[in-house]
């Protein structure tokens, strides 16, 4: 349930460490694998991504959570994306925290192959 | 057909195909549980040994250990009765066993004084066939050396 004024935390080393979603692409709430566009709200200073920018982000984690096809839900500890370019390239080289498979399915494949673990 | 269930985290009850929530924490650490119930009483961090549904609590209050017991009696404790063994048969284990004690003892002797005696032969036999060996062996050395050194 990611909307317009969500916060939510980064998962890459991009520089910065919060984003507040501004626009869901494509449909109105954000759920994990959708792309949002987000303003950088808090960055680590000296790194590329600075404050009040206005980036692309892909939802990774969400407390939510998402249903699987075998009836189990799968939710996370917190609201997390990853900043991404228009070609959905990673602006950051790494990606902290678990991530969800269903990613893999909307041809996140960067993102997934990063990551530290995959469930 | 057999339902894969696994159990719940919390409550220790089982999970069927269709049902459970599992949570990930941020370190990736994993939490399968049943219920809406149970997820939302571990983020209250209830503990399931206070709770009387859980089977924590059942395990630690003896609850289900009825059936355990009355499993317990009903094995018979098999008596090991004397039997004949690799190699020894029951008339010779019965021999042995009314014997008195003296008897055995006097015959325990008589067999280690006769190995005794039978060790003390070898020993001697030995010396006797060592002793005169080690005299020649070094002449014998010795000629070989001084052949070496005319040449």
């Amino acid at each position: 349930m990611i909307k317009p004024q969500s916060y939510l935390n980064v998962a890459d080393n991009s520089g910065a460490r919060k984003l507040m979603c501004i626009r869901v692409l494509g449909s109105g709430s954000g759920n994990i694998g959708d792309t949002i566009i987000a303003v950088v709200k808090d960055a680590i200073p000296n790194m590329p991504t600075k404050k009040s920018d206005v980036v692309r982000g892909v939802i990774v984690r969400t407390k939510k959570g998402i249903r699987r096809p075998n009836g189990m839900n799968i939710k996370f500890d917190d609201n997390a994306a990853v900043i991404v370019n228009k070609e959905g390239n990673l602006r950051g080289t790494r990606v902290f925290g678990p991530i969800a498979r269903e990613l893999r399915d909307r041809n996140f494949t960067k993102i997934i192959s990063l990551a530290p673990e995959v469930l | 057909m057999v339902l894969k269930t696994t159990l719940c985290r919390f409550s220790g009850l089982r999970i069927y195909p269709g049902r459970g929530v599992l949570f990930v924490r941020t370190d990736s650490q994993q939490y399968l549980f049943l219920s809406k119930k149970t997820r939302k009483m571990y983020i209250n961090r209830k503990r399931p040994a206070k709770l009387a549904w859980t089977t924590l609590y059942r395990k630690q209050h003896k609850k289900d250990q009825v059936t355990e017991v009355t499993r317990r009696k009903k094995r018979s404790t098999n008596k090991s009765a004397p039997r004949s063994i690799a190699g020894v048969s029951m008339e010779v284990i019965n021999k042995r066993r009314q014997e008195k004690p003296e008897v055995r003892q006097a015959s325990r002797d008589a067999a280690m004084r006769e190995v005794k005696e039978r060790a003390k032969k070898l020993k001697a036999e030995k010396a006797s066939k060592s002793a005169p060996s080690k005299g020649k062996a070094p002449a014998q050395q010795k000629a070989g050396k001084v052949g070496q050194g005319k040449r």
